[in-house]
């Protein structure tokens, strides 16, 4: 069981990362969708300025 | 067509000798990347034997990468990119201008410090297997050089852009370079160089083929 | 559409969790450990599959910037985008991973191997194409410039890894991988790559359809602002 240590690391290595950019991507789309709301929301209520 | 060709590295040279600004400054630049080398690495025999290829072909690399920078910088600066992309020409054309431009500013650089170093190091002056190495690599930076140039010059980081981008594509240019020019200056046949010969002629055709096609692409409104 | 759309991401979804399952499964349970080097080889099987993806990555990153110059279709520059960056993201898991492979197995973090250092120039490469994106002007530029690095870049690769191997071989190195595959190792090693395969595509998927949406946003944006 000699270098387990190295065997872990690599492997919590990947997951960290590939979680990392999943997570990155959840918020992009978060904040994408709120862009999406607002946009919904002035074009909804009319412009009352010229 | 090779008239237009020659009317603009006719232009750039003009430019370039009335000012004689960057020249000069990129044989400096070149000088002191060499000197600076040899204070970090030492000066013993065997030491300069093995680094000495390495530390002329990181000089001409570096100097190489801050002139090329202003081939299109200046340009640039000077608003008369839009001007040239006016001009009626195959956009083509107006890379292999800029090619040549790039190719013989390289060549001067080259020509300048090439002598030096070998005087710097002992070695003997007359090398022509150095000076065909020295064509075919300049033509490779050249090459991807004017390319990514007339691409960086329209970023925001345009001074460091061109370096992040050539540096690595030119990696196979710079280790063809070095491996080749150690046979020569230890003396060797040139049979040990022929294989790196081939790769940077390879390279060198493969990517002005390459960058003749793309440029369009580059500086297209 | 939008019902296609969902049945397929499914499909992929469950598909790649099947897969990951069983290349944990195989990786830790079923393969034998490695006689000469111990239980660390095992780190081969994520890394290998790993490396082939960023390949594949950045294959479509340059098939996708010349359809992108081709067609100019939004969809086609965010597939290249997207590629280049889970590209880069493999990539970088490469050289984590094979340094900590290396360290235990032969005594050093690191090697001149063609492998290992065209990974490298690759890193390099398409760090800057994410770089010249974000740095472009204004988007569409950004993306053509991609497309340009995409091109170029990718053309580099196999320059690149013939050189340096020939640079190589002329001073070999201690790195030899003896023996070659057993079948439960290679069988391991092909549903490793079948797994990282479907998360390269589940991640690309997913990040091209996020920048298509930002693209979609920012037009939709300038049109309503400009009233």
């Amino acid at each position: 069981m000699e270098n387990l240590g190295y065997l872990l690391a690599a492997y919590a290595v990947i997951w960290a990362v590939v979680f990392g950019y999943i997570l990155a991507m959840q918020r992009k789309q978060r904040r994408l969708q709120r862009q999406i709301d607002r946009l919904q929301k002035s074009a909804d209520t009319p412009e009352t300025n010229s | 067509m090779l008239a237009k060709i020659i009317a603009i590295l006719w232009k750039d040279m003009l430019t370039e000798f009335r000012t004689r600004e960057i020249i000069v400054s990129v044989f400096v630049f070149a000088l002191l990347v060499m000197v600076i080398f040899s204070f970090a690495f030492g000066t013993g025999v065997d030491i300069t034997e093995s680094i000495a290829p390495g530390i002329l072909w990181v000089a001409l690399t570096f100097g190489g990468v801050t002139g090329l920078n202003r081939i299109f910088a200046v340009e640039k600066e000077n608003s008369r990119l839009e001007g040239l992309m006016l001009c009626p020409v195959d956009r083509a054309v107006i890379y292999w201008g800029k090619l040549a431009a790039s190719f013989t500013f390289m060549m001067a650089v080259a020509i300048v410090v090439t002598p030096i170093f070998l005087a710097l190091f002992n070695l003997p002056l007359f090398l022509p297997g150095l000076a065909l190495i020295i064509v075919l690599a300049s033509l490779g930076f050249a090459a991807v050089g004017t390319l990514f140039s007339a691409l960086a010059v329209n970023t925001r980081a345009r001074d460091i852009m061109l370096p992040i981008l050539f540096l690595p594509v030119v990696v196979p240019v710079i280790i063809a370079a070095v491996k080749a020019t150690a046979p020569v200056l230890a003396g060797r046949p040139w049979a040990d160089m022929l294989i790196w010969l081939q790769i940077l002629i390879a390279f060198d055709i493969i990517y002005v083929v390459i960058a003749t096609l793309v440029f369009g692409f580059v500086v297209e409104e | 559409m939008n019902g296609r759309h969902n049945l397929r991401d499914s499909i992929l979804l469950g598909l790649g969790v099947v897969l990951m399952m069983a290349a944990l499964f195989m990786v830790f349970v079923y393969v034998p450990t490695e006689k000469h080097t111990g239980i660390v080889q095992r780190i081969f099987y994520f890394h290998v599959p790993v490396a082939w993806v960023s390949f594949l990555a950045f294959f479509v990153t340059f098939i996708a910037s010349i359809i992108y110059l081709w067609k100019r279709e939004i969809k086609w520059d965010a597939v290249a985008c997207a590629s280049a960056e889970v590209g880069v993201i493999f990539t970088t898991l490469v050289l984590i991973t094979g340094p900590i492979w290396a360290k235990p197995t032969w005594g050093i973090w690191w090697t001149w191997d063609a492998r290992l250092t065209t990974s490298l120039v690759l890193w390099l490469i398409y760090l800057a194409y994410l770089l010249v994106r974000r740095l472009a002007s204004e988007p569409s530029q950004g993306a053509r410039y991609g497309a340009v690095i995409g091109i170029v870049g990718f053309i580099d690769v196999p320059i690149v890894f013939l050189t340096v191997n020939l640079w190589r071989t002329q001073h070999p190195t201690a790195i030899v991988f003896e023996g070659g595959l057993t079948t439960p190792m290679l069988l391991t090693l092909l549903v490793c790559i079948a797994a990282f395969t479907v998360l390269y595509v589940l991640l690309v998927v997913q990040s091209a359809r996020l920048k298509s949406m930002e693209a979609d946003i920012k037009y939709i944006r300038s049109i309503v602002q400009g009233e």
